[in-house]
């Protein structure tokens, strides 16, 4: 059986790499994408603890998996409403580059 | 239990193995005697221009957001199409519920345009 | 054998998601991006979590993935070139995720976790049925989740309209 702290290192090394990708892209999409990521080591961790730890109640002892379905939805929506803003910007200010979203700046 | 994937596995390592085999094969022992019309991109067709990698109007990209929406119901359908008769009709009642939710986003897009093709 | 699976999809997901953040042509960045995915549902596969392992593929690398390339295809943004107006974004954005990476690493190679199971184990599992386990529980205890999800939905459905739909000149 394969120690839980294996899982957790995987999700760990994608969190971080996926938190590297999402400060260090200056394009939009990039930073979509690396908050995908994010949620995909965040999955990791949730299905690895409902297989390894027993949850406080009965009725919980599912719970990691529902709460990745769950996550999924969730990422779908973001990505729907990430790419719509991403598809907003454009129209507007023809680029996709944050940093020539500035007008919020003070 | 994972064991019961192998046949995925072994059917993934076929199509790498496949196309490994046919692009090293097809390399190998095809001849090669090139000429200017032969390298052109559309062989008797006519001349290429600009560059590829401009963008490309995708007309359905908006039906493609909204599918993505759609699509996510099927985590919740097929788990409640499996349990329909042991969920009876409260499972009914509640799938209602979440369908017509849905259908009102639903109705909206319609009333919005979100379909039309232009 | 479950860890030579586990090794091999593990580096994998992490060669690929390296490549998510390193490859500065965004496409391809997309196309690492449906390696993480793919390897992923191997390992939740691993875990005994099927369905999970099938809803990330159908999702993660059926739909939504597609829609990145799409609004790629769509919008060209083209390589990321060098620096910025951020000229320290880049190895700020390192020593932060490196930071988190060894603050994470430290604690989860200290950490002692209790190796006891619940009710479902994956041996309960495949008897009653994983998907069934999952509506069982989805359609009863998590009811108000569910629901709520059908309206974080519609407010996507509504916020992609608003935001995306060319307006009509009238």
């Amino acid at each position: 059986m394969i120690p839980l702290n294996f899982y957790l290192i995987l999700a760990a090394a994608l969190f971080c790499i996926g938190l590297f990708g999402a400060l260090a892209r200056r394009n939009a999409i990039g930073i979509l994408i690396g908050i995908e990521l994010m949620l995909n080591a965040v999955n990791i961790n949730l299905v690895a603890f409902w297989r390894y730890i027993k949850p406080a109640g009965a009725t919980m002892d599912l719970a990691g998996q529902i709460f990745a379905l769950f996550v999924i939805t969730l990422a779908a929506a973001e990505a729907a409403i990430g790419l719509a803003l991403v598809i907003a910007i454009y129209r507007s200010r023809d680029t996709v580059n944050v940093e020539d979203v500035n007008l919020m700046k003070w | 239990m994972p064991i019961d994937y192998l046949p995925i596995l072994v059917m993934v390592v076929v199509v790498i193995a496949f196309a490994a085999i046919a692009l090293t094969f097809s390399a190998l022992t095809g001849p090669r005697r090139p000429n200017p019309s032969k390298l052109s991109p559309y062989e008797s067709g006519m001349p290429p221009f600009g560059s590829a990698r401009r963008r490309i109007s995708i007309k359905y990209y908006l039906t493609a957001v909204l599918f993505i929406l759609f699509d996510i119901e099927i985590i919740f359908f097929y788990p409640w199409a499996v349990l329909f008769r042991q969920l009876q009709l409260f499972g009914l009642i509640e799938m209602a519920v979440f369908v017509i939710v849905l259908l009102v986003g639903y109705v909206y897009i319609w009333k919005k345009g979100g379909f039309d093709w232009d | 054998m479950d860890l030579i699976v586990f090794y091999l999809f593990a580096t994998l997901a992490v060669i690929a998601a390296l490549g998510v953040v390193a490859l500065r042509n965004p496409v391809h960045a997309a196309l690492c991006l449906a390696v993480v995915f793919i390897s992923l549902a191997a390992l939740y596969v691993l875990l005994s979590a099927p369905f999970v392992a099938a809803a990330q593929v159908m999702i993660y690398a059926g739909a939504i993935l597609i829609l990145f390339v799409f609004v790629i295809m769509l919008l060209s943004p083209g390589v990321d070139q060098g620096a910025g107006a951020l000229k320290w974004q880049r190895p700020l954005a390192a020593v932060f995720g490196l930071a988190l990476a060894v603050e994470l690493i430290l604690v989860l190679a200290s950490a002692v976790l209790p190796a006891a199971r619940g009710q479902y184990t994956p041996e309960r599992l495949a008897q009653i049925g994983d998907v069934q386990a999952i509506g069982a529980l989805l359609f009863t205890d998590f009811l108000l989740p569910f629901e709520i999800t059908s309206l974080l939905l519609l407010v996507a459905m509504v916020g992609v309209i608003v935001l995306a739909k060319k307006r009509v000149r009238s």
